[in-house]
């Protein structure tokens, strides 16, 4: 994997150029002046960018809640003027108007009774899991999402919706907005039944929304949806890690006392508190990353994301270390690729990440509701992540991920009347390690200890 | 990239080759002082939407362990609490009670074998407000539970006080309770209501609605991102049975 120009590599070479001189000779006060100047610079880059990635976390949030409600209108505002909207194997809808006709004619909305739905229809449309990367010029930037889709008419017919959307985006007169949005839809699963009972497609695969809606273009990228195997296009393909990258840690130098190195000591704290917010968006993407390699059975990919002396440790399968064991570990989830029929949906959500204060490791607690196909048999699982991470000279990896199993169920009749246990350690795959915490699933639950005090009380967890 | 790369290199050349004594000038310390005291707003900002995040995420982990203790504790001492139609609650205590006995029927806290109630925290929009002390977040309860599936929203308030983020202000309005069996199909649950269950709110419902299969919006706490326009009403002619009164 190469090691892609990070967006802001000035912050840390001023610091080694600060010792590097320094060491030299005594700095004059100009020169100091001159040095801090250009670290604040670099430090309001730095915010920009970490700003960046908030806000098209907050684009894509937007666009969710507005489609949920038959904003349709609201929802193409989010585009550029001249944006466009790919819609799986459709094709692409060029503009706002044409776009918010095409989420009004998927979400069963009004063009003239708008906004709004009729009664009975159901568009929750989930948007989740953001991997953001935010282009070194700070002006476009690309995100991944998963969509998650709760559909259908009362009374009539009800659905799963499942698709993979792939974003750029452009910063135009100060605001980011949606450039071009390619959606690839992966199932609309009926509920009964669900994704497992889904037949092969052949043929022409095109919505009924495109036939009476013809799209501006046809689509760049013909596939087939689930069951068959398909991987959308990873706007990270080339092996850009700048997502998951921060600040490299350093240690705080000792300034003089005077005027000056009080300034100085300022920009170092701000600059590490800054180090660390980046830091919290990095891990967020990683985590994000790494769902995406699990969904699409890309093991040695997502074995790549650990440190060399990280473990991975799921359920009561007991724990890998190192990443060619981890990689072995994840493939009792299925062979690498995945086969046509499998599915191995596992959504990260629920972040809550604790950056420590020198900015050189972290612990996250996260969720992840799994959907899962084996063989035409469906099922649903659900648990909690207690994950560490580790500071990699500027790039952030695991050093723990640890899976804690809260429940598996089989599709048809449900978690609660038919709950799946938790499978012991593989035989043919054995772990290094037996399991660090031995316990049960559904109908047996327990409380994953926390790696944080309550954030408001700060009191520790005990007594519930 | 590269550009900014060389201009730094000329920055650092000029900077060990620099031999001049000029003293600084306050007026040069001010005005760095002055641009790293906007920049540390900005950066507080950051931290500040991760922190609410924090506070609504631990929220719903807590939810699913029954854990109400710890989940009251996240409220201010005069917050309030309103879900779905079951009216307002006011103060932590109430908060407390709303979920001891209303949630876990009044029995030990913590899980209880067999009986799944998950509420998992989906895409969190969180706006931290010009004053840096108030914010507010929209944000999903995924619900899968023993029961079936539940959809909510939340509109919530957070204050920031002595540093630490906390609940003013919980409000969550239903989208969608439905049975495993049928999904959403038939068997849903189009709203609570005060007297449905103990125990009975301080306040009666702030907004009267039916949920799925009728509509019913939350009005949006930002206007949109990129237009800056606020939230339309919704048309009268859409959702059928039930509007927000």
């Amino acid at each position: 994997m190469k090691n892609p120009l990070r967006a802001v590599p000035v912050v840390l070479s001023l610091s080694l150029g600060i010792v590097f001189c320094s060491t030299s000779f005594a700095q004059s006060e100009a020169e100091r002046l001159t040095a801090l100047k250009a670290r604040v610079a670099a430090m309001a880059d730095e915010t920009e960018y970490v700003e960046a990635i908030t806000r098209i976390q907050r684009l894509g949030h937007a666009f969710g809640y507005y489609t949920d409600k038959g904003f349709f209108g609201e929802a193409a505002d989010l585009f550029a003027d001249n944006g466009t909207f790919q819609w799986g194997v459709d094709g692409v809808y060029k503009g706002k108007a044409r776009i918010r006709e095409l989420l009004t004619r998927h979400g069963g909305g009004s063009m003239k009774e708008a906004p709004g739905l009729p009664f009975g229809r159901l568009n929750l449309r989930m948007q989740l899991q953001p991997m953001v990367t935010v282009a070194a010029d700070g002006r476009t930037a690309h995100a991944r999402w998963r969509e998650w889709g709760l559909l259908g008419e009362y009374k009539k017919a009800i659905f799963w919706g499942d698709a993979t959307i792939e974003d750029s985006y452009i910063k135009e007169n100060g605001v980011w907005k949606i450039a071009a949005r390619q959606y690839y839809l992966n199932y609309e699963a009926p509920y009964q039944g669900g994704w497992a009972k889904l037949a092969p497609v052949t043929g022409n695969w095109q919505s009924a929304v495109a036939k009476e809606f013809p799209p501006d273009a046809p689509a760049p990228l013909q596939y087939k949806p689930f069951p068959a195997v398909f991987t959308a296009p990873y706007h990270y393909a080339d092996g850009n890690l700048t997502a998951i990258q921060s600040q490299p840690p350093v240690d705080l130098p000792k300034r003089a006392d005077d005027k000056l190195g009080k300034l100085e000591a300022q920009a170092d704290a701000k600059q590490l508190q800054l180090a660390r917010t980046h830091s919290v968006r990095a891990i967020e993407n990683l985590q994000a990353m790494y769902g995406y390699y699990i969904d699409e059975g890309q093991w040695k990919k997502a074995a790549a994301l650990f440190s060399r002396q990280g473990s991975y440790e799921f359920g009561q399968n007991g724990v890998y270390i190192g990443n060619a064991s981890i990689e072995r570990g994840l493939s009792l989830m299925g062979p690498q690729g995945l086969e046509e029929g499998q599915l191995n949906n596992y959504v990260m959500v629920q972040p809550i990440i604790h950056v420590s204060e020198d900015n050189r490791t972290a612990k996250a607690r996260w969720r992840s509701d799994v959907q899962l196909s084996r063989a035409g048999t469906g099922g649903w699982g659900g648990g909690v992540y207690e994950n560490e991470y580790v500071n990699d000279n500027g790039t952030w990896k695991f050093s723990n991920l640890h899976y804690y199993v809260t429940f598996w169920g089989d599709y048809d009749q449900g978690w609660g009347a038919k709950p799946i246990p938790v499978s012991p350690p593989s035989k043919d795959i054995p772990p290094d390690k037996p399991p660090t915490v031995v316990y049960q699933s559904l109908p047996k639950l327990q409380v994953v200890p926390y790696h944080y005090v309550n954030p408001v009380s700060k009191k520790p967890h005990a007594g519930e | 990239m590269f550009n900014r790369a060389m201009k730094f290199a000329a920055v650092m050349g000029l900077f060990c080759a620099a031999t001049a004594q000029a003293a600084t000038s306050d007026a040069d310390l001010k005005a760095i002082e002055k641009q790293l005291n906007t920049l540390g707003d900005r950066i507080t900002r950051l931290q500040d939407l991760t922190d609410v995040e924090i506070v609504q995420h631990a929220y719903g982990y807590y939810v699913d362990k029954a854990q109400w203790r710890s989940l009251a504790d996240l409220f201010d001492d005069d917050a309030t609490l309103e879900i779905g139609g079951k009216g307002v609650f006011l103060g932590k205590d109430r908060v407390f009670e709303y979920m001891n006995i209303g949630m876990g029927g009044g029995g030990p806290m913590g899980p209880k074998d067999g009986s799944l109630i998950d509420h998992q925290q989906f895409q969190c929009l969180p706006t931290i407000m010009e004053d840096g002390k108030t914010a507010k977040a929209r944000c999903i309860a995924f619900v899968m539970s023993s029961g079936g599936w539940g959809h909510n929203y939340y509109e919530d308030t957070f204050v920031k006080e002595d540093g630490v983020w906390k609940f003013k202000k919980l409000h969550g309005p239903f989208n969608m309770y439905a049975g495993y069996r049928q999904g959403w199909l038939d068997s849903v649950t189009v709203n609570t209501f005060p007297e449905k269950f103990q125990p009975y709110p301080d306040l009666p419902p702030t907004v009267i609605y039916l949920t799925y299969p009728s509509y019913y919006v939350e009005p949006f706490h930002y206007p949109n991102p990129v237009t800056g326009k606020p939230m339309p009403a919704p048309s009268p002619k859409a959702g059928g049975l039930a509007f927000g009164k």
